[in-house]
């Protein structure tokens, strides 16, 4: 294994260029900065995660990262090979998993689609069985002959599994993963992080992933970058990132009610009676609940007035508490709310 | 280690195996697919109008034998601008497109090798499901001018993956979603004279005819219904103006792939 880096992104750059129609023929371009300089570097050995609510670009930087897509600017090295100028020594290096849901064949099973994509890399005869049967039985497809299956046939567990045992089959140096455990159950997304893991722990790759869910960023990686709107607004180990907040006092406060519009204008309610502009709202079991960043000293105050403002709008609130820190603080903190559609954990 | 286009082959070769060993059904229908279709155009034939002209003006003594052999060729044609053109459409639907283009191999390299199994694979199935017929009107002379059909379908097999390169580069490049091929196949049907003779159609497209190399397949089919022995000099000119067309198309598409290459990598495939 090389050393240095693992990966490495400069600066990365990219719009999408979209056309709004207007009348039959006449169209308006409209252009999206999807990404606005990224950067950021992965090592051996590491979980790396880009952490990021929906439409931060993530997906965008994957695609970059694995020569998919081509950059409008900077630039990005992989196992020391750049994207742009020598994408298939980086597809060498790399095994990606991209969409869970889908990206096999309905009608071959688990087995026959491995041997596919095995093939696909050249590998064949003995070869192509032994590291079938390796990875299947890394990722735990080798129970109740679930390989021989046909994909159609399979749970969304299963799916992400058989993702992950195509990114292995060719034993890469350096995993890339986006949302590998979107829309899993518990268990099954356990499984995956453990494996991860392992994989960085154990056998020293590189394992890049992205996500939206704190709770899975702070867990398994060993440093985070939280990119928000095309930007990474902040990265370092989940400690560091915490100490970045360390003036601050998260406040939880737990409610019920009628939500009649959105949740935007509890938030600019809960705005003008806290004066913290680092509030994020999410549905909870049995209602909702804010988490509001304060300067400490002031979270009595806080907490205070902000159950006034919530029960003079009708709301009944059950629970207002100092909670401890968490990465999900950080985040609130450096994406200024930007992001509002983001689901912080599922 | 990089991936040859020989990796690639094999494994969409093995793809298409597996997936009619897993939809057996699919696969038997392709062999009832020429007859349905003379049936259809026999029957259509005699209720509105007159087989034994129909005959003359194509130019066929056994209408029954030439119509038989000139539906595998289309069937081939069909099968194979599906199997290029259609790979890159075929394959975003499923969300394997970008996985496929994680190959660590040239896209344009990648393309051509991959819809060579299917080009290989349709013609050879048109054919044998057709034998049965020729034996019995020509025996052991019908065979042979199968096999002859073969051959001249495999040589205009190579044009028309240059040709479906092209359009499949198109295809990711204008990210359309609805199905451009489905509208490119029946063109090319009428293109190359399959169900009545290209002399019918209007000076322009005529000459259009003469590039697209079916046409000469369905030239091929027809002779062999027409005469007792092949044509051998024929035959041969044939084949020579095929594997020209073959050179300029493949030339062709490698060059405009790769050009279009980066224009496609610019917007993503899927
Ligand atoms: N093919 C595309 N065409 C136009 N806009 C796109 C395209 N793909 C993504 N976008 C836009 O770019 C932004 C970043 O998207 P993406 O990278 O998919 O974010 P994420 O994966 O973090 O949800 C979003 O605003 C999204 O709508
Ligand atoms: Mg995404």
């Amino acid at each position: 294994m090389s050393s240095g880096n693992a990966i490495l992104a400069e600066g990365l750059l990219k719009d999408y260029v979209t056309y709004i129609r207007k009348g039959f023929l006449r169209k308006r371009k409209r252009i999206i900065h999807a990404l606005r300089g990224v950067s950021f570097r992965v090592r051996w050995s590491e979980v790396f995660g880009l952490l990021g609510p929906n439409g931060a670009g993530k997906t965008t930087t994957v695609k970059i990262i694995t020569t998919l897509l081509l950059p409008d600017g900077g630039r990005a090295l992989v196992n020391g090979f750049d994207v742009v100028k020598n994408p298939i020594k980086v597809r060498e290096s790399i095994g990606v998993v991209l969409n869970v849901e889908r990206g096999f064949f309905w009608k071959l099973t688990g087995r026959e689609n491995l041997k596919y994509f095995g093939m696909l890399r050249g590998l064949k005869g003995k070869d192509l069985e032994e590291a079938i049967d390796r990875v299947v039985k890394l990722v735990g497809l080798d129970e109740l002959r679930s390989i021989d299956k046909l994909y159609e046939e399979y749970s969304l567990g299963m799916k992400a599994r058989l993702a992950l045992a195509r990114a292995l089959l060719h034993d890469p140096p350096i995993l890339i993963l986006d949302e590998p455990t979107l829309g899993l159950d518990p268990p099954a997304a356990r499984g995956i992080r453990e494996l991860l893991v392992r994989l960085a722990k154990r056998e020293g790759k590189a394992v890049m992933i992205t996500t939206h869910n704190m709770f899975e960023a702070e867990i398994i990686c060993d440093y985070v970058a939280i990119i928000s709107s095309g930007k990474i607004s902040a990265q370092g180990t989940v400690h560091e990132l915490k100490r970045l907040v360390a003036d601050k006092i998260p406040v939880s406060i737990k409610f019920s009610g009628k939500i009649a519009s959105d949740l935007n204008a509890v938030s600019k309610l809960l705005f003008e009676s806290t004066l913290s502009p680092h509030i994020r709202i999410k549905e909870v079991r049995d209602g909702f609940e804010a988490r509001i960043l304060v300067d400490a000293g002031n979270e009595e105050k806080a907490i205070a007035s902000s159950i006034n403002a919530l029960v003079s709008k009708g709301f009944n609130v059950r629970r207002a508490e100092v909670v401890e820190p968490s990465l999900e603080d950080v985040f609130i903190a450096v994406t200024k709310g930007d992001g509002e559609n983001a689901v912080i954990n599922d | 280690m990089p991936s040859s286009m020989i990796d690639v082959f094999r494994a969409q070769l093995h793809s298409s195996i597996y997936w009619y060993k897993n939809n057996k059904w699919m696969f038997f229908s392709m062999f009832l697919w020429p007859y349905l279709l003379v049936g259809v155009m026999l029957g259509l034939g005699a209720l509105v109008g007159n087989v034994s002209l129909f005959s003359k003006r194509v130019g066929v003594v056994d209408p029954a034998f030439y119509l038989l052999s000139a539906s595998a060729v289309a069937m081939s044609s069909v099968g194979i601008v599906d199997a290029v053109a259609g790979f890159a459409l075929y394959n975003r639907w499923l969300g394997t497109l970008n996985y496929i283009f994680l190959t660590p191999i040239r896209e344009a390299k990648l393309m051509i090798a991959a819809g060579i199994p299917d080009s290989i694979i349709t013609p050879l199935i048109s054919v044998v499901a057709v034998a049965p017929a020729a034996f019995y009107f020509e025996s052991i002379v019908g065979g042979l001018k199968l096999v002859i059909i073969l051959l001249i379908m495999y040589m205009g097999m190579i044009p028309l993956v240059g040709l479906s390169v092209l359009a499949a580069t198109a295809l990711l490049f204008v990210r359309e979603e609805s199905n451009i091929i489905s509208s490119i196949t029946p063109f090319i049907l009428l293109l190359s004279g399959v169900f009545y003779p290209v002399s019918v159609l209007p000076r322009a497209l005529q000459v259009l005819s003469a590039y697209v190399p079916s046409k000469y397949v369905v030239d091929a089919a027809k002779l062999a219904a027409k005469y007792t022995s092949m044509p051998w000099g024929w035959v041969v000119l044939t084949l020579g103006i095929l594997a020209g067309l073959g050179a300029i198309y493949n030339g062709v598409a490698s060059y405009v792939v790769t050009k279009a290459e980066v224009a496609v990598k610019r917007k993503g495939v899927e």
